[in-house]
């Protein structure tokens, strides 16, 4: 069991890239930690900076205490799942399991035995004599995890461990890392590129954009209330709307419409407007404090839809419960939730606090 | 336009029996050798035609009484085997390396070893190498000519096994390394039984090249009982220069047996293949 401490950490490459751009974070024993990003933001570069795959080229890092930037990986302590699960394709799925203590030097029998063990936990029992290619996608992660907790390290490191899996079988993969990462109580840092999948399973998310952390925070919180206006946009399964606006009067106008306004804006106060379309309400009639537009696309998302309402100032998404359709054409007003409208610096894109 | 179609039938056939003609020909101008191959052995008066019918096995109790003729047979299977194993295993290291570490300019360096060796294990490096042996003292020396073979052998098997390398994937290795392999048993555990069917094919490719190799031998091993079954060969003619057909024909089975049961002892267990070694 081990906090992981990162302390300025970089990792600048040989070219002058800089994937890792000076990070300070501490993730606590035993949490569940989610690093969220688009593709290139050095969110897997970071995880195997951690694991000791890359070398940091500046700052520290310690796991439980113990300062491991100039350790080579396997004195670290750590067990890695890889996005391919790079199970050895001639070795049988106990060899596979049994690999890491084989590395631990323990004798056969015992090391066959514990493989055999951490193989039942994982449903693994009757797939033990089968070697990795005549197994499905969700057997060979199941193995690839299984080989990663028979080691007993103090971390887990897991590289995007769903995105080989189908869109079905994730859902259920999700609910089982989850449940196994609980009851083991071992820390985790996953990689992913899929909000949703951080926002189900992790405990606390770190967003992040080029090498930089651009929030860190729980599920709720960087849903709730992103820092700035590229977490707004990238969490979210629907994009949140984001408007320009400007404070006058002590209400901020819109092109769709106008809204109260906080005390605290000056007027004149250029900002950037956010509103989730899950936290704006349609109404048919005219109502006060509303944008304004026609219906456009109407998008099914199963129990809801997503109505794209044309605004003058632009496209804004409103979800609506799937009873409550408009037809397309018709006027429509979108009503924010109290206490649900982020305002954002229009200059640096920060949260602007209430 | 019966007798277009009728031409065009007949001209079909025409070369098609041409063709069968032309293949039976090339078929009787390989299937020859061997048919003597099998047959000479066995009987009573060889000689360089095909024998009629008949069985002995007289000609192997010639072969069996002549002193050099087993144990050459010996002496090209430690020779054959000593430089496959050193090619596997330093083909095998190199091209390890060669296939994960940038070096800049590393496929130029391939590409001038692999041209390079041709000079080097050619005919006209005879004369350099036996010096060379000569001022080390080696000549007579089984390993020193296992490693001088080995050279001639290493640029080749190690440009084949880097692009079997090559396909293993870089996760597998570090996966192992996470769990703190080092990087001789990720070698030993992970890469080599990846790429085995790689290595086989080396070591294969290795054995016929020492076996059927004269001149090397020839030169470099001067006592008779240390020379292979290829240079022995050389040696079963009479005074007159008559060849002494009863040794030379069992030999000659003898002599071909090893390499076409090695060859399907590896074709049988990992099939040849010239790239991906992975399964799945």
């Amino acid at each position: 069991m081990a906090a992981i401490e990162l302390a300025q950490l970089e990792k600048t490459y040989p070219g002058g890239v800089r994937a890792v751009d000076g990070l300070s974070l501490t993730i606590a024993d035993g949490e569940f930690f989610a690093l969220l990003g688009p593709s290139g933001c050095g969110k897997t570069t970071l995880l195997r900076t951690i694991a000791g795959l890359e070398d940091a080229t500046g700052g520290t890092l310690s796991i439980g205490e113990r300062d491991v930037t100039r350790l080579a990986p396997g004195q670290r302590d750590v067990a890695m799942v890889f996005q391919d699960y790079a199970l050895f394709p001639h070795m049988t799925v106990l060899d596979n399991i049994a690999y890491p203590l084989r590395i631990k030097r323990i004798a056969r029998p015992a090391r066959h035995e514990r493989a055999r063990q951490t193989g039942d936990g994982l449903e693994l029992a009757e797939l033990m004599a089968r070697r990795p290619a005549e197994l499905s996608g969700g057997q060979q992660q199941r193995v690839a995890l299984a080989r990663a907790v028979v080691a007993h390290p103090s971390a887990f490191l897991f590289d995007e461990p769903l995105s080989n899996l189908d869109a079905r079988l994730r859902l259920s993969a999700r609910t089982f890392l989850k449940r196994l990462q609980r009851e083991l109580g071992v820390t985790t840092i996953f990689v992913t590129h899929d909000q949703a999948e951080a926002l189900a399973m992790a405990d606390r998310i770190a967003v992040m954009e080029a090498g930089r952390i651009r929030q860190v925070g729980t599920p709720r919180e960087v849903f709730g209330r992103p820092a700035n206006t590229f977490v707004a946009n990238f969490i979210g399964s629907t994009p949140m709307n984001l408007l320009p606006a400007t404070v006058t009067d002590h209400r901020l106008v819109l092109a769709a419409g106008s809204l109260p306004a906080p005390d605290h804006l000056a007027d004149g106060t250029r900002v950037t407007v956010g509103i989730r379309p899950e936290y704006l309400d349609f109404s048919a009639t005219a109502v006060p404090d509303a944008l304004t537009g026609t219906v456009g696309i109407v998008e099914h998302l199963g129990t809801s839809s997503l109505v794209t309402l044309e605004t003058e100032g632009g496209p804004v998404g409103v979800v609506v419960p799937e009873d409550d359709e408009p037809a397309a054409g018709a006027p429509g007003w979108a009503v924010p939730r109290p206490g649900r409208v982020l305002l954002y610096d229009t200059e640096s894109g920060d949260l602007i606090p209430d | 336009m019966r007798r277009i179609l009728g031409d065009a039938v007949v001209r079909h056939v025409l070369s098609r029996l041409l063709l069968y003609l032309f293949a039976g020909l090339v078929l009787v101008f390989f299937a020859l050798p061997l048919l003597w191959l099998v047959l000479t052995p066995f009987a009573r008066t060889p000689s360089f035609r095909i024998p009629a019918p008949s069985f002995t096995l007289h000609n192997f109790r010639i072969l069996l009484d002549n002193p050099f003729a087993l144990r050459s047979i010996g002496n090209s299977l430690i020779l054959a085997g000593g430089t496959a194993l050193l090619a596997v295993v330093f083909a095998g290291t190199a091209a390890y390396a060669l296939s994960r570490v940038r070096l800049p300019g590393r496929d130029a360096l391939l590409y001038a070893i692999l041209l390079l060796s041709s000079i080097v294990t050619g005919t006209a490096a005879m004369v350099p190498i036996f010096l060379m042996l000569f001022q080390l003292h080696l000549i007579d020396n089984r390993l020193a000519l296992i490693l001088v073979l080995t050279g001639g052998l290493l640029p080749s098997a190690m440009f084949i096994l880097k692009d079997f390398m090559d396909t293993v994937p870089k996760s597998y290795e570090e996966s192992a390394r996470v769990f703190g392999a080092s990087p001789l048993q990720i070698l030993r555990h992970v890469v080599a039984p990846v790429v085995r069917p790689g290595l086989a094919t080396i070591a294969v490719w290795a054995v016929v090249q020492v076996w059927g190799n004269f001149l090397l031998p020839y030169i470099l091993l001067q006592q008779q009982t240390k020379q292979p079954a290829a240079v022995i060969m050389y040696t079963f003619y009479d005074e007159g220069g008559q060849p002494n057909f009863a040794l030379i024909s069992t030999f000659s089975l003898l002599y071909s047996v090893p390499v076409v049961a090695a060859y399907l002892l590896v074709n049988r267990r990992y099939g040849f293949r010239f790239q991906g070694g992975i399964k799945g």
